[in-house]
This record gives structure tokens, sequence and C-alpha cells, in this order.
């Protein structure tokens, strides 16, 4: 009899931790030099561009959650570790797209705090949207890491509702 | 076809296809899963554990559908499976539909990680996404802390 739940195979999870970087960067710098980077780990300089933007879609989004937090003080503790979370997420990005710099646009402010978590849920919406289309356009880690989030970010806005 | 810029031929398809069976293995036992998680819930809660099977029968055809067009033989479902615990009341089969969820959200993950086609990631971003949002309920109901997970079929780093 099969068990209910396997775990991901081990391949998996070594490969994507290591090779989470564009064009196998990652791979390098561990010392995993002994294989080339598979073709899903090759990266078009279109995808490199849209990894960056995706760091910039977190970064906003991170800024949305301080300015959320800023305008009702209750939700910023309410929303505590889903803030912590959007962090974490960015960290990933990041260090799936070396050499990114912070390239966010501002998230703006929410117009009253009675207005903070609606405002707030439309930001969460938002950056899952572009997460999960620029899924599409990657492959391999990046595509992975992107969908992760994206799923991730939709659970936020569930919890948010 | 493959898409371009991520190579094409059999090699990728068939990474792709791999992935996609451990996708259908895992659909298979959320389907027999939420079969046990329904009957540990009381009468009035089990419009949840339906609708959640509902959308893994859902999935799986899509998979099946997708494999046998590429005249791939999917694997069947098993008669039964192994509980990773008993069953015996709501928040055990909450915390059972939890790791159904986490299970099928992990083996997305890992096609996201193969796929060759655009089409496949379409499809496996939207099965991750619908395990992750019924995840986040089924954690509130078993009592977890916290309900979401950042990074939703990853390995932790």
């Amino acid at each position: 009899m099969s068990p209910l739940a396997s775990p991901a195979p081990r391949e998996f999870s070594r490969r994507t931790l290591l090779a989470a970087s564009a064009a196998g960067l990652a791979l390098v710098a561990a010392g995993c030099t002994s294989s080339p980077p598979d073709e899903r780990e090759r990266v078009t300089g279109e995808q490199a561009d849209e990894l960056l933007g995706q760091v910039g879609v977190q970064e906003t989004l991170v800024a949305a959650y301080t300015a959320a937090g800023a305008a009702d003080p209750a939700l910023a503790g309410e929303v505590a570790d889903l803030a912590a979370q959007a962090g974490e997420q960015l960290e990933r990005l990041r260090a799936a797209a070396p050499g990114a710099t912070p390239s966010s646009t501002s998230p703006g402010t929410p117009p009253s705090p009675a207005e903070a978590r609606p405002w707030l849920r439309a930001q969460v919406a938002t950056a899952a949207t572009s997460h999960a289309t620029a899924c599409v356009n990657q492959s391999g880690a990046r595509a992975a890491l992107l969908g992760s989030i994206s799923a991730g970010l939709r659970g936020q806005d569930g919890r948010l509702a | 076809m493959a898409d371009e810029g991520t190579g094409e031929g059999a090699a990728d398809l068939a990474a792709e296809n791999d992935a996609l069976g451990l996708a259908l293995a895992a659909e298979h036992a959320a389907v027999w899963g939420y079969g046990v998680v329904g009957a540990a819930l009381a009468a009035a809660d089990r419009g949840t554990a339906t609708g959640a099977e509902a959308a893994h029968r859902d999935v799986r055809d899509s998979v099946l559908t997708l494999l046998a067009q590429r005249s791939v033989g999917p694997a069947a479902a098993e008669g039964a499976y192994a509980l990773p615990f008993p069953v015996l009341s709501p928040v055990d089969a909450a915390a059972l539909a939890v790791v159904l969820e986490d299970g099928t959200a992990a083996a997305w993950v890992r096609v996201l990680d193969q796929a060759a086609e655009r089409g496949t990631r379409e499809l496996a971003v939207e099965a991750l996404t619908g395990a992750e949002v019924r995840a986040v309920g089924w954690r509130t109901t078993a009592g977890r802390t916290p309900v979401t997970k950042a990074l939703p079929g990853l390995p932790p780093q």
C-alpha cells in the first residue's frame, strides 16, 4: 500500500535549492560544476529581465505591507506573519536574480485606516497575478519559484478576506 | 512543441511527462484521501471536502487527458493508501487534508520545474494555487500556525 503523500523526489529539492538562480550561477557558486545546467535552467535575456521585474513587484508588495501597517496599527499586528513571508519571498527572488537592484514602484498609501485591509488585499492579489503570469514565461527553478510565490500570495489573499 | 528558449526534444518532454506522472499519482491519492477526510467531518462540514475532492478530480482528469494525447500510459490509482496517522476526529481530518494539499503542491512545483511547455506550466500554477488556497483553510481548521506558507510546494531552504 502506498503512502498517501510522497515527499518530492530528493533530486528536486537539491536542484531547486542550488539552481534557483539565473543561468546556473548559484550552481557555480556552490561548487556544483560537474554537470552543466540543463535546458530548463538556461535563461534568455527576456526571461532575465522579467525575473528582475518580479523582484520589483515583490518589493512593492513588501512596501505595501509597511504602508498598510502604518495606516492601521491593529492590522500591522494581525498581518505581521504575512509581511514576514512576503519578505522571505523577496529574499528568494533576489537570490534567483543576481544583480537585482531595487526597482520597485511605490504602492502608495491606503485611502484611510478603514480601507487598509482591502487595499492591502488588492496589492497582494496584484502581485500574485503578476508572478503567475511571469511563471509561465520562465522555466526550470525560476518557474517553480515564481509559481510557488504566486500560490503563497493567493493563500495570503484568502486569509485577508 | 517545447518552448523557444527552453529547448526541444524528447528528453525535455520525457522529464515533463515524468513529473506529470508524479502529479497524477498525488491527485489520485488526494481524491482517495478526501473520502477519508469527509467521513471524519460532521455532515454540515462535508461540503468543503466534497468541493476539494471535485477539484482534485478535475485536475486529475486534465492530466489524464494530457498524457493520453501524448500516448503516455498513466499510473492508475491504487485501491487504498496508507494513512500517515489515524483519522478519528474533525481536527484529524483537517490535518489529513493539509497533508493531501501539501503533497499535491509539491508535485505541481516539481512539474513547474520540469515543464518544457507553456501550457503545462499554466496547468501547474493553477493546480498549485488551488492546493495552497485550500490548504490555508484546512490549516486554520486544524489549528496550525501559520496558516499560510511563503513558498508552498518548495522544500525548506
